[in-house]
């Protein structure tokens, strides 16, 4: 059961911002400007003692003043009257407390968060942070944080443990193209944590896949982390990245098996056993979820590598096979096929080598006939940067097949070269096509989707 | 005596560890197949356990104090009739009371010797963030040198046992290598679930090594178990 507070956080009605400021660079301004400039259409009260209107609202000397009910309300207080505004949003009915405030246990302060939990409890709020930098949910156009206000809305959810690194990765989607449904921050967890976040965005219908930057779970909440994220991954994918190390208590090493556990190690069964992905870096974790924000989840395992250069096609095929993506073997006919579409000295095995000669129309031709073919499940499109192919005209052109076709069996693309192909790259991912700067990179996102597939299959069988 | 038993006599005569014989049948207890072992107090004693468990066998000196027991002459091993049986025991002891005169000592274990077969190592530890944590890895360089060893969550299922065993780098050892037979991956798969649920039912025991475990066509043998208790804040 998914309870009020952490409902109200997806969902708030009105937020309070205690502690709004009227000074541009404060942390109090920032995320009020956020909120007004990102569109939220619920009702905004800036609290402020000291000011009679902040950014154009009318503000308010105690959160008990607001005539109105408040669901969220973000505190951006200094540390020493925290507990005082918590228990004010208490006493005024709030659902949610979002605390940016930081000073708590992140600095050894575990008496002050204690009581703010405390707090919250007494009144029936949850509350998320402390140490945080906020939250978005684009749905609702609500960007309650102080990162960038750019957002681009989208279907990945990201969840970040780290504050930071958080706000650092809003501003790469922005410039990535990635669109996401949420962020949030998740700071110190006194009280929501990860698994009850990844819960609501499991039922969110504008959620299709879960990122988390994780740097480590509570002592004695794993077990807990392991059985509902099993049920989670049932419902939609979930990629984490892990940093850092647990502290493990020291009595672990008296033994042979615990000075072999890594703490690592066991977070990689513990992820395993729950179904999710883990990507070794941001960039892949985002590579992946850009796959399964877009692409169907294939029908099978075969896959197609389409070319235009045997190099990439080779190192395609490294990939593939390091990360057990099988490639088709074509049928006589198949090959028959691809051998209409290239010249003379081109190859119809798989890869399918277009040969460095290839023009739009090679390729539109060779991508129908993965399309169509029921022997392939999925496609790997691959370009070398040519003087007779721009990948700025190939782009348009792959969408157009790919729309063709609705998009029915999943499509991945790897450019190579110059800056072209970046511009290429931009137009295919804002059509919801995954394009990658290596071939490499292009496979392994798809292996991440063929292995969702598989976890998805083994845990449906009896 | 049951391993609760067991265990509670070892936390109130202070021990952090079970001793041999009380570690292999708390882990025989869970269902997990070992080298028959007995705890004899007289060489006499000795030589009757050897006879009962079949030759050969194995015997070595049972001290909470002695860790090391070949470097005090604590081990003879090949051990063939009932009557080396009992020398073996009197020449174990005699070894001991001259290189480590102030151990305490607890008996003498018999153990059957287990032929070769392929050596495993099965584990658990209690880890503060997953509770309960199993691991799997082949005996000597794999796992002392390569680390080479997968671990799951418990509480697991035979699949997710399997599943341990496969993801190794060295799995294809377990599937017979250079005409040695396949080994029973179910017999090991029971021996981890047994570790596992020692761990889950049994909140005193902060790890376990089995070490090595033998691994053979048709079954899986304990043959060394160390389990190691936690240590209670009064």
């Amino acid at each position: 059961m998914i309870d009020e507070g952490v409902k109200a956080l997806f969902n708030p009605k009105s937020i309070a911002v205690i502690g709004a400021s009227r000074h541009p660079g404060k942390i109090g301004y920032t995320i009020l400007r956020n909120i007004i400039d990102y569109g939220y259409k619920g009702k905004v009260y800036p609290v402020n003692p000291n000011a009679d209107e902040i950014l154009g609202l009318k503000a308010y000397k105690s959160i008990l003043d607001i005539p109105d009910e408040v669901d969220m309300a973000i505190i951006v207080v200094p540390e020493k009257i925290v507990l005082k505004v918590a228990e004010e949003a208490g006493k005024k009915g709030v659902k949610v407390l979002v605390v940016i405030t930081s000073g708590f246990s992140e600095v050894g302060n575990v008496e002050a968060e204690r009581k703010l939990v405390e707090i919250a409890r007494k009144y029936n709020m949850r509350v998320l942070g402390p140490n945080i930098f906020g939250i978005a949910y684009t749905p609702l156009n609500l960007n309650a944080t102080f990162g960038p206000n750019e957002l681009k809305p989208g279907p990945i959810a990201f969840i970040s443990q780290s504050g930071a690194l958080g706000i650092a990765l809003m501003g790469w989607t922005i410039m990535e193209e990635i669109g996401v449904s949420a962020i949030v921050s998740m700071g110190n967890m006194a009280d929501i944590d990860v698994v009850d976040v990844s819960e609501y965005l499991a039922d969110d219908p504008n959620t299709k896949v879960i990122t988390i930057y994780l740097e480590g779970l509570k002592p004695g909440t794993g077990r807990r982390f392991v059985e509902e994220m099993k049920k989670i991954t049932r419902k939609k994918p979930v990629i984490v990245i892990k940093a850092g190390r647990s502290k493990r208590g020291a009595a672990a090493a008296a033994s042979h098996t615990g000075s072999l556990a890594g703490s690592d190690q066991v977070y990689s069964a513990a992820f395993k056993q729950a179904g999710i992905l883990r990507a070794l870096t941001t960039e892949e974790m985002f590579d992946w979820a850009r796959v399964f924000a877009s692409q169907p989840l294939p029908e099978g395992e075969e896959t197609i590598i389409i070319t235009n250069g045997g190099g990439v096609g080779v190192l395609a095929t490294d990939a593939a096979e390091e990360n057990g993506v099988k490639l088709l073997d074509p049928s006589p006919e198949l090959k028959e096929a691809f051998r209409k579409t290239m010249p003379w000295f081109g190859s119809p095995k798989n890869p399918v080598d277009l040969t460095g000669q290839a023009v739009v129309e090679n390729y539109v031709e060779a991508l129908k006939i993965a399309f169509e073919s029921p022997e392939i499940h999925n496609i790997v499109v691959l370009y070398c940067q040519t003087a007779i192919l721009d990948p700025r005209e190939l782009a348009p052109a792959i969408i157009k097949v790919v729309n063709k076709y609705n998009n029915k069996k999943p499509i991945v693309v790897g450019m190579v070269g110059g800056i072209e192909t970046y511009e290429g790259m931009k137009i295919l991912k804002k059509n919801n096509i995954p394009a990658y700067p290596s071939p490499e990179k292009a496979v392994v996102a798809l292996s991440a989707l063929i292995k969702y597939k598989r976890y998805l299959e083994k845990r449906s069988q009896p | 005596m049951n391993p609760r038993e067991i265990i509670e006599k070892a936390l109130r005569e202070g021990r952090r560890k079970l001793l041999e014989h009380e570690a292999l049948h708390v882990v025989k207890h869970y269902g997990a197949e070992i080298a028959e072992a007995d705890i004899a107090y007289t060489p006499e004693e000795a030589g009757e356990i050897a006879e009962k468990i079949g030759f050969p066998v194995v015997l070595k000196i049972v001290s909470p104090d002695i860790s090391h027991k070949s470097d005090v002459g604590g081990v003879i091993v090949g051990v063939k009739t009932k009557e080396e049986a009992v020398e073996a025991a009197k020449k174990i002891l005699e070894n001991v009371s001259k290189k480590a005169p102030n151990a305490r000592i607890s008996g003498i274990l018999v153990q059957k010797m287990a032929p070769k077969g392929l050596e495993v190592i099965i584990g658990g530890l209690r880890d503060n963030i997953f509770g309960p944590v199993v691991m799997f890895g082949l005996g000597g360089i794999f796992v002392e040198v390569l680390k080479d060893v997968s671990f799951r969550i418990a509480p697991i299922t035979i699949n997710d046992a399997l599943e341990m065993m496969s993801e190794i780098k060295s799995a294809k050892l377990l599937e017979g290598y250079r005409g040695q037979p396949p080994v029973n991956k179910e017999a090991l798969a029971k021996t981890i679930i047994a570790v596992a649920k020692l761990l889950e039912e049994n909140p005193e025991i902060d790890s376990i090594d089995l070490n090595p475990v033998i691994a053979y066509p048709d079954r899986a043998l304990v043959v060394d178990a160390r389990i190691i208790l936690r240590q209670y804040e009064k």
